[in-house]
């Protein structure tokens, strides 16, 4: 049954990931996923202050502030100082990572939270909180937070999938149309930020990242259909989850970094094998 | 300004951080004919378009269509942007950025109608594109996606066409394909405005020019506007080589396309 526990939180971790991430990958930000799930040190942190308590709701509220903050400040930076994409984000979620650091150094002495954790999860652990849904179906908690993120997410990128779409493929010509292209930006900022917060705590920051990039830019090799790559996405997803849990059982390691080479070397695989069939094509052709 | 105004500017300044994309440019520019821009390269031709879209902000003046703001005209009008604007490997295929022309009208909310699907295959054959709706964009020629990028447009139904060098990297053979198709809009009454480099054409794909570098050189009908000292304020000293080479060309019967 713990298996079946991990692999399903891993899963639905893969899930929120590739649905967000297919997106990113094609607006070239799939960085943003790294700078959220560390600028929400500082949130995490001032909630946990305030509350007094490592419950998860009030942890979730500010880690997902310092989520949004994050993606407010690299905007911010990329539209009005002109930097270049990839230097805001950098700024950015070093900035708010280092003030989470400096604050836990200083008011955090004895705090209950562990940076070894924030990087490399535990998902291992999730079965040490289960909590009965549906009456007696025992579900680990935070597997109930996966779930109802997951079910959130897939809804929002069905109804709003002509947004997401036009304004992720050409943004001016949605400006021009009159569509609010900044407000589908949040929107998926959001999802993302969302998805990145309830991801970390229980596969950690590495995991989230491979997640995001990896199983979407499998699909895209594999397909030249977007809704296809969405649900090609979700099932590589999967697939490396369960791939990467029983080797890390198998040899007796991390379970988020045996997940995280399965998707690397997935991608690999997919690589040379879509390559390989490409030359074939253009042979055949010429 | 007179009853067939159809795009009004009006000190109309862009500013990249510090530097002008467009200074102080003034001009109305009537309604149902084909109109070019023309200038050198950096002179503020496709700004001037994203101006008019509101794809860009401009820093001072404005822009008018139909003696509008353009959100309540806004789906009178069509946009075509450059070519490389958009990222061509993306998983799409032909019908999917088309149908995008219908998105405005329809709402991102609703599913697309029926009457949608027609206008976009009626806007697919317009373009020479129906017999590659289901085709992966990334296996089009260069041609074959300002087609699709046409035909987008085209299903957007407006009466106002913008559009960002669409003979820019096309073959011949697709320039008078595309070139035919703009006549056929003009006599169903629509107005063009073109971003366009050759000069060659010019004269005679246009009924009136815009001459830009930066500051507006010149705007008026094409006979008016098409004359060496406009040219070379536009172009300095670029032209006159330019010109030395056609006349070269000519003087030895080269075989130069005058339409």
């Amino acid at each position: 049954m713990n298996d079946f526990y991990i692999i399903l939180t891993a899963s639905l971790v893969a899930i929120n990931c590739a649905l967000m991430g297919s997106f990113l990958v094609m607006r070239k930000m799939v960085m943003i996923g790294d700078a959220i799930s560390h600028a929400v040190l500082p949130g995490i942190f001032i909630a946990y202050y305030i509350s007094g308590s490592t419950a998860s709701l009030p942890i979730l509220i500010g880690a997902a502030f310092s989520g949004i903050l994050a993606t407010l400040l690299i905007e911010w930076f990329t539209k009005k100082a002109r930097l270049q994409s990839d230097a805001a984000i950098g700024v950015s979620y070093t900035l708010l990572f280092a003030i989470g650091i400096v604050l836990i150094s200083k008011f955090g002495a004895n705090a209950d939270l562990d940076q070894q954790c924030v990087l490399y999860g535990e998902i291992e652990y999730v079965i040490l909180w289960l909590k009965p849904v549906f009456g007696a179906f025992m579900l680990p908690q935070q597997t109930i937070i996966l779930l109802a993120v997951c079910i959130l997410l897939v809804v929002a990128v069905i109804i709003g999938y002509k947004g997401l779409f036009i304004t992720t493929f050409d943004p001016n010509f949605a400006l021009s149309t009159g569509i609010a292209v900044g407000f589908w930006h949040y929107f998926l900022m959001s999802g993302v930020s969302l998805t990145t917060v309830v991801s970390f705590e229980s596969v950690g920051a590495i995991l989230v990242i491979a997640f995001l990039s990896g199983p979407p830019a499998i699909a895209y090799l594999l397909t030249e259909d977007f809704k296809k790559m969405l649900l090609l996405a979700c099932i590589v997803g999967i697939f490396c989850s369960a791939t990467g849990y029983y080797a890390a059982k198998w040899l007796d390691v991390s379970i988020a970094g045996s997940i995280s080479t399965v998707i690397g070397i997935a991608f690999t695989l997919v690589f040379i094998f879509t390559s390989v069939i490409k030359r074939k094509a253009v042979v055949i052709s010429t | 300004m007179s009853a067939n105004t159809i795009i009004e500017a009006h000190n109309l300044t862009v500013l990249y951080g510090r530097k002008p994309a467009l200074w102080n440019v003034d001009f109305t520019l009537p309604e149902k004919e084909v109109i070019g821009i023309m200038g050198p390269n950096g002179s503020g031709k496709s700004t001037l378009l994203k101006s008019i879209m509101g794809v860009v902000q401009p820093t001072s003046g404005f822009t008018k269509v139909y003696d509008q703001e353009l959100d309540t005209v806004r789906d009178r009008v069509s946009y075509v942007p450059q070519r490389q604007d958009i990222d061509w490997d993306f998983p799409a295929s032909v019908w999917d950025v088309v149908s995008m022309g219908r998105f405005q009208k329809r709402g991102l909310f609703k599913k697309l109608t029926t009457e949608d699907k027609d206008i976009i295959s009626e806007s697919l054959e317009k373009a020479n594109m129906l017999g590659f709706a289901k085709r992966q964009i990334s296996q089009l020629s260069g041609g074959q996606q300002q087609r699709v990028f046409l035909a987008r447009a085209i299903a957007q139904q407006g009466d106002l066409f913008l559009m960002d060098e669409p003979f820019a990297g096309v073959d011949i053979a697709t320039e008078e394909m595309i070139v035919s198709l703009l006549k056929e809009m003009k006599d169903e009454g629509k107005t063009l405005v073109i971003v366009h480099h050759d000069l060659h054409t010019a004269q005679s794909y246009f009924d009136h020019l815009v001459l830009l570098n930066t500051r507006l050189v010149a705007c008026g009908p094409t006979k008016d506007v098409f004359t060496d000292k406009f040219l070379t304020d536009t172009y300095g000293g670029k032209l006159t080589t330019i010109a030395k080479i056609s006349q070269e060309l000519e003087n030895k019967e080269f075989p130069i396309r005058h339409k």
